[in-house]
């Protein structure tokens, strides 16, 4: 027996014609059946601001979602002067440097260098290139740029992209040419080929597991609390339970009043303003309670997404940009979760599309905090060394859109818990 | 507006069995060890003692120190040979006690 305020789920289905005199029944999200929302202005804060304690490096010079500005990759390989005369010494801690882009140690393994410790293998384990008979030119040209050999390479153009110069690729060459024998792995962890593929087993439904689920009591506490009009969502919503059993599972919505997709987070950002009056914003903590609570109350529904005609426009526009490559580093989402899915990135898991929406939001144990789909899209922008945009932008929506059908048919469980 | 801890404990056991009590508590147990991103240290706000009664005699306590994580968990087990309350308390560094208690019923 749990005490603490989860709310125990009521099976009766109710229509519910209330003191706003709308009709709620299924969510086919059809037009006569639109819910008020705020349609002016924006549901995040402007000017955006990155979140407290990110990295704060300006990144516009590089491909994000709703800018390409990257420079295209070179049209051959560049040629050298000469031999290359690297100091092979300084290039073994240049490969394990973990302040440029996460060090070649991230894909691949390479012999002794970092000490073998957890390496990657998104790449081709390099401990005996030095016996694979690569010119200098090679060598150089893979590090510098590897499109030039492979159009369709996930490794980042170290040189183009300006993380190494050259005298630093030289060094890391000639120390690329002394690896001719395996790595000294101190345990069979170390090995990537070895390691074995992690299994999520925290019941993250379980309170006493997931301190995500507190968000919950503090989203029914919002759900009673008059806004400036007088009224809270219980005015209209007496019960939540019944009435949105599914809601959430049919979301994101293309919303044709703003001709852009919307995922719960900003629904609520526009309901609750041209309803209650309260101003909930995207990525506040009362938006990310409320998204949680309306997400938890359709746990155990399939993802079923909206596949009207600009819903299904949405996700193709999603799916290219989920392919488009972004930011210093010059990855794709789909380099991450596609191409290179089911391998160790250092000691990070790669995990496929499929499986990645259904337990947004999510308790991320290393933040001590919920977080929502748009901020994981956020993270994963800085982190690679591009731009976020603010929340509510468009492409995220069509991203977002992307994803979800990625997840079709898979039952939601929020709050998940991750890392 | 502050969480509630999470207790769980049965609503019934038979004289003399040993019950297993599971209690979560939410706390940002910040270790003082931290820095933010200016390199100034994150002072020290742990809960540093738990302590469980039953029926105003204690069953278990423990000295919390700074290494426990956030929302610390505390399980251990208790013999009842009557009915009665189970009541928790955490302090803080502050000298904040929480409470919370629970009525367990024996037959």
């Amino acid at each position: 027996m749990i005490r603490g305020g989860i709310l125990a789920g009521s099976a009766a289905a109710l229509l519910i014609v209330g003191a706003c005199g709308l009709a709620i029944g299924t969510y086919a999200h059809a037009k006569d059946k639109q819910a008020p929302l705020e349609l002016k202005g924006d549901a995040a804060a402007r000017p955006w601001a990155r979140y407290s304690g990110w990295p704060e490096r300006d990144e516009s010079k590089w491909n994000t979602l709703d800018h390409i500005s990257s420079p295209p990759a070179p049209k051959g390989p560049r040629k050298l002067a000469g031999p290359i005369n690297g100091d092979a010494a300084k290039g073994s801690k240049l490969v394990a440097d973990r302040g440029r882009g996460g060090s070649c140690l991230a894909c691949h393994v390479m012999g002794p260098a970092g000490g073998a410790n957890l390496p990657g293998n998104v790449g081709p384990n390099l401990s005996e290139i030095g016996n694979a008979g690569l010119s200098d030119e090679q060598f150089f040209n893979f590090v510098y740029d590897a499109r030039v050999y492979n159009a369709e390479t996930v490794m980042p153009p170290w040189g183009s992209h300006g993380v190494f110069s050259d005298a630093e690729i030289n060094d890391m060459v000639a120390f690329l040419k002394t690896l001719k024998s395996p790595a000294p792995f101190k345990t069979t962890l170390d090995d990537p080929d070895k390691r074995p593929d992690p299994v999520e087993k925290r019941d993250n439904l379980d309170p006493m597991e997931n301190p995500g689920l507190w968000t919950i009591d503090k989203a029914q506490a919002l759900w009673k609390e008059n806004g400036p009009g007088g009224k809270s969502c219980n005015s209209c919503h007496s019960n939540p339970a019944a009435t949105f059993k599914t809601w959430a599972a049919s979301m994101p919505m293309w919303e044709p009043r703003l001709k852009k997709v919307l995922g719960v987070e900003e629904f609520i950002t526009r309901h609750a303003k041209a309803t209650t009056g309260a101003a909930w914003l995207m990525e506040t903590d009362d938006n990310r309670a409320m998204s949680v609570y309306l997400h938890f109350l359709a746990n155990g529904q399939p993802i079923n997404v909206d596949m009207s005609p600009p819903a299904k426009a949405a996700a193709e526009r999603g799916k290219a940009l989920a392919n488009r490559k972004l930011g210093e580093l010059n990855f794709a989402c789909t380099d991450c979760h596609g191409k290179s899915a089911n391998h160790w990135i250092r000691g990070q898991w790669l995990a496929v599309l499929k499986g990645q929406y259904d337990h947004f939001p999510t308790w991320r144990t290393s933040q001590q905090k919920i977080w929502d789909i748009r901020q994981r899209f956020q993270w994963c922008q800085v982190n690679i060394r591009a731009n976020e945009l603010p929340p509510d932008s468009k492409e995220y929506g069509d991203l977002e859109m992307y994803l979800a059908t990625q997840s079709q048919g898979l039952k939601l469980s929020v709050p998940g818990i991750r890392g | 507006m502050a969480e509630r801890p999470r207790l769980k404990i049965p609503s019934e056991a038979k004289k003399g069995e040993l019950i297993e009590i599971k209690t979560l508590m939410p706390h940002i147990m910040e270790s003082g060890q931290r820095k933010d991103k200016d390199g100034k240290t994150i002072p020290r706000k742990i809960i540093n003692k738990f302590t469980c009664e039953f029926n105003g005699k204690p069953v278990f306590s423990a000295d919390l120190e700074p290494a426990i994580a956030a929302n610390p968990y505390m399980q251990f087990f208790a013999k009842v040979e009557e009915s009665g309350t189970f009541k928790f308390s955490w302090t803080d560094d502050d000298g904040t006690i929480t409470t919370a208690e629970e009525k367990i019923t024996v037959s």
